[in-house]
């Protein structure tokens, strides 16, 4: 590895705040995305039903 | 249980027992020289325990059981025990190595029964011993209800469970004999790592085996927290643990890691350990348990979604937290410190889920020790995150840091939100799967929550006091401009405090000796008949099924 | 496209780990990563020599017993832990440190320069009852080191392990280790000089417990920690700050 310490820090501090960005962005997007609101809904009342086999 | 098992599985089983049982001796062996040769004998030992019930009924005819239609949930059961069992140890010895701290006599002059050796035993013994046991054994039963599929395997299951318990016992009887890394939470020595390793992977397959088995299109949120929780457990595990052991024949090992390189991969993965297996593992059983216990859907999906992705992205960043101003560079400390502080957000966006799920059901928390054990984690945690935020800044760390304050919040965290949700969902569960109707007794349900609360807040409150006045102390200058106190008058004005802390964690042990009867008494009692209906509303689960 | 990504992925349940990785992985990377450069900003330290075998041997007392968990060997960056303990820790000064030992917790004091504040004598009696020298305090007694013979035949191989990991032992002072660790704590026999023409005429030859007819555990252990601190002197150096506190004088 030749990479210097100083262009590491810079490296991590740029490309790291961005991937957090982009990262941030694409879970907000699949959260509040209007077809999966279905799923959610049944995901979140799935769990409630009584019927414990496979 | 064993009479579940086919020929041909009983058969895979006892030579899985039998390569233990082999590697124990072969380990005994070559560590006949050293400390390590006693390690090798417990791990015969271990093995021998299980083959024993294996080889006593291993020709008796197997049970039919349609697979297919039924749940497989006698590891959650043992499991559940388990975990009980590791409770009182571990608690038992924090309550010993807190009565040490006041009353230093109580190490009776013993090598092993010093402080030094006890408090890793305590440490591993609530987190991995208690914390590791009740995360297999509900992640086994949340999986399998939530995917509507069975485990992935037969004989896996008991392999991690029995496994992960061989590993929790080597490292404990290791730090008894002086066998330890001295690295906060990983202390175990480079054999038992290794052992870790081959049992996680195999509970890391299982998991996947069984999510991809899955009839439902969706995978619950509460899987996403167990799945992290195991991965990242994983990787930590791995990376922190890298060492050269001497020779074979020893126990000792030297990590790969010098100076300050250890000191950070020390402490991302102590932190990461918290944020993992305490806060991750124990979030899929809340949003799991809670629900199901309150029969009321999580308040908003999307935002367990939401905190999910971030505490997973934010946790990894925080570990410097734990070394403001140490020779480790600036930027990495200020790097932990904010992303510390942005933690903040996900962690309160999952406790305040928990509570608004359950409003509306304020009368059932009123009524049900078991809801408001989770109601009070849930309480816990948001305050043991806020109070970690704060002290993750770094003047504020700069008086906490290496005080009582630290261990304040640790258990604020580990009895306010570990313990209790954790009782909660053992209380959920235990009726469940041995089918009875409701636990043994709703009132020691009720005096156990009590204890726990009482123990939690005195604990806390003891440390919080005493944490504070060290750090004061030892910053105090006289108006000539030295230093007010010597350390030993720091160290005297402790000892109220860590007698009020010993008699906290009493209260809060008795809780779970407590909980301990109440189980037992439960699981003796008569089981439900299969068809009778019951009227219990609390029950969720405990419904005729199989 | 985010959307659709994260059902393709949900589906399969190894593109959810994969993802997780995705992650969780970045945090770690970004902040460890730089630290493999970091002997690059590290201070450096030309008179910083290995601990002895009979030092190494105290460490790995040290870590056996788990002080530790109420010792701290980290003194920060803060001015009243400079007045009180000395000039803060520089990252050098761990350099061959496996495992670090810099602590989470004070129960007792930092000891990162409690080398040759106190006599090997205060060091014996201190750990075989605490409370004979300081009456208040919660320390335990290791009165068995006192009794222990120390194990020396397996210091080659301690050697040979840190040499490997490359803390730079030679071959000569792997071969000599267990001599060494019996010249060090026997001052006059014919092992001494070996030690310190290996290690340096710094290095201080003892009978650190008093014993010169055996080596024990008591020994190791008092002898690393009156190591502490000095083994090398670049923090009193560069640290203007730490006024009254440079290590006093053995
Ligand atoms: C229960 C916590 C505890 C443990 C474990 C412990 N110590 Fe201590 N230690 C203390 C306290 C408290 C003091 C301050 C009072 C005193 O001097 O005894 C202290 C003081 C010391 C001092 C004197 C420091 C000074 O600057 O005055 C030394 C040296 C020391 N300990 C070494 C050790 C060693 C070596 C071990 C492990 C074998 C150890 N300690 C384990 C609590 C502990
Ligand atoms: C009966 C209840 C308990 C008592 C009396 C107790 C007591 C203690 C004591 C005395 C210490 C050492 C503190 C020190 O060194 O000053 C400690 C440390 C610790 N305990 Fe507990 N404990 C209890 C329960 C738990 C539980 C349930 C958990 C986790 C799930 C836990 C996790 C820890 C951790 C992580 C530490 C290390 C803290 C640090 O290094 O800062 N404890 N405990
Ligand atoms: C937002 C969440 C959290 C943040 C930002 C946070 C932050 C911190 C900080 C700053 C410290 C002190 C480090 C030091 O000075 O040495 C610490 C210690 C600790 N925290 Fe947290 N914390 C959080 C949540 C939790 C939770 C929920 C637990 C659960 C049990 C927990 C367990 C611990 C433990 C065990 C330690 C002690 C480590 C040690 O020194 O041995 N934390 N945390």
């Amino acid at each position: 590895m030749d990479f210097d310490h100083q262009s590491l820090v810079l490296f991590a501090k740029s490309w790291g705040l961005l991937y957090l960005m982009g990262f941030f962005l694409c879970v907000v997007l699949y959260a509040f995305w209007p077809s999966n609101r279905k799923r959610f809904d049944r995901a979140k009342n799935s769990i409630l039903d009584r019927d414990d086999r496979p | 249980m064993i009479s579940k098992l086919t020929y041909a599985e009983r058969e895979t089983a006892f030579a899985i027992a039998l390569a233990t049982l082999v590697g124990g001796l072969a380990l005994g062996i070559a560590g006949r020289n050293d400390v390590l040769g006693w390690q090798g004998v417990i791990v015969v030992v271990f093995a021998i325990a299980v083959l024993r019930p294996l080889m006593s009924s291993y020709y008796e005819p197997p049970v039919a059981e349609d697979r297919k239609v039924t749940y497989y949930d006698d590891p959650t059961k043992v499991g559940i025990v388990l975990a009980m069992v590791w409770a009182v140890f571990g608690m038992f010895m924090g309550v010993w190595v807190a009565s040490q701290l006041a009353w230093p006599e109580l190490a009776f002059d013993g090598a092993w029964s010093s402080f030094g050796r006890l408090r890793p035993t305590h440490t591993t013994g609530v987190i991995f011993g208690f914390g590791g046991n009740a995360l297999i054994a509900t992640s086994f039963h949340v999986v399998q209800r939530t995917s509507r599929a069975r485990l992935a395997g037969q004989i896996s299951p008991w392999f991690v469970l029995f496994g992960y318990n061989l590993f929790c016992v080597l490292a404990v009887s290791g730090y008894l004999m002086g066998i330890t890394q001295s690295k906060e939470y990983a202390e175990a020595e480079w054999y038992a790592d290794l052992w870790l390793v081959i049992v996680w992977v195999t509970y890391f397959i299982l998991y996947i085996g069984t999510i991809a088995r899955r009839k439902e299109p969706h995978i619950y949120v509460a899987n996403w927290y167990f799945m992290a929780f195991i991965l990242v457990v994983a990787v930590l595990h791995i990376v922190n643990n890298l060492a050269l052991p001497i020779a074979w024949g020893q126990a000792k090992s030297y990590t790969i890691w010098p100076g300050v390189q250890d000191a950070m991969v020390q402490w991302w993965y102590g932190h990461n350990a918290v944020a993992f297996f305490l806060t991750a593992g124990f979030l899929g059983m809340l949003y799991y348990y809670l629900p199901v216990r309150a029969q009321r859907p999580i308040f908003s999906y999307r935002l367990s979604i939401l905190s999910f992705w971030g505490i997973t992205f934010f946790y990894m960043w925080a570990g410097s937290h734990h070394l403001h101003y140490t020779a480790l560079p600036h930027w990495v400390q200020t790097l932990g410190m904010t992303f510390s502080v942005m933690l903040l957000v996900p962690s309160w966006a999952s406790a305040g889920n928990a509570l608004l799920t359950l409003n509306g059901a304020w009368h059932r928390v009123r009524d049900d020790a078991t809801l408001r054990f989770m109601m009070a984690a849930a309480v816990f945690y948001g305050l043991s995150t806020f109070e970690g935020s704060f002290m993750a800044i770094r003047p504020v760390n700069s008086l906490s840091h290496y005080t009582d304050w630290t261990v304040g919040h640790v258990h604020a965290g580990a009895l306010g939100w570990v313990a209790l949700i954790t009782f909660g969902s053992i209380y959920t569960l235990v009726p469940a799967l041995w089918k009875r109707e409701r636990m043994y007794s709703a009132t020691l349900v009720e005096v156990h929550f009590w204890l726990a609360i009482a123990g939690t807040l005195v604990y806390v409150f003891a440390m919080w006091n005493s944490g504070v006045i060290q750090g004061l102390m030892w910053r105090t200058y006289t108006g000539e401009g030295t230093l007010a106190y010597s350390f030993v008058d720091s160290l005297v004005a402790m000892y109220p405090y860590y007698i009020a802390r010993a008699f906290g964690g009493l209260l809060f042990l008795v809780g779970v000796l407590v909980g301990c009867y109440n189980i037992w008494m439960t699981i003796a009692s008569a089981p439900l008949a299969a068809s009778e209906k019951t009227d219990a509303p609390l029950l969720p689960i405990a419904v005729p099924g199989e | 496209m985010a959307e659709l990504l994260h059902r393709k992925l949900e589906r399969s349940a190894v593109g959810f780990v994969i993802a997780i990785i995705a992650a969780a992985s970045v945090g770690g990377i970004v902040e460890i990563a730089p630290l493999f450069t970091i002997d690059e900003t590290v201070e450096s330290a030309p008179d910083m020599r290995v601990y002895t075998p009979l030092e190494l041997a105290g460490r790995n007392i040290y870590v056996r017993e788990g002080c530790y968990a109420c010792h701290s060997q980290m003194i920060r960056t803060l001015r009243d832990e400079v007045e009180r303990y000395g000039p803060y820790s520089l990252a050098v000064e761990s350099q061959y440190d496996r495992p670090m030992l810099w602590g989470s917790k004070r129960t007792g004091p930092d000891l990162a320069r409690v080398g040759g504040k106190y006599s090997d004598f205060w060091h014996v009696a201190h750990l075989i009852n605490p409370r004979d020298v300081v009456p208040e305090s919660n320390m335990p007694a290791y009165r068995w080191l006192a009794t222990t013979i120390l194990r020396t035949d397996d210091l080659p191989k301690h050697l040979a392990a840190q040499q490997a990991l490359g803390v730079p032992y030679t071959q000569e002072m792997i071969q000599n280790a267990a001599r060494d660790a019996y010249g060090q704590a026997t001052p006059g026999s014919d092992f001494t000089d070996g030690v310190t023409e290996r290690y340096g005429e710094a290095t201080q030859i003892s009978a650190f417990d008093g014993v010169t007819t055996q080596v024990t555990e008591m020994d190791a252990l008092v002898a690393y920690l009156q190591v502490l601190g000095r083994l090398t002197d670049a923090a009193h150096g560069n640290a203007a700050e730490a006024t009254s506190a440079s290590a006093p004088a053995p």
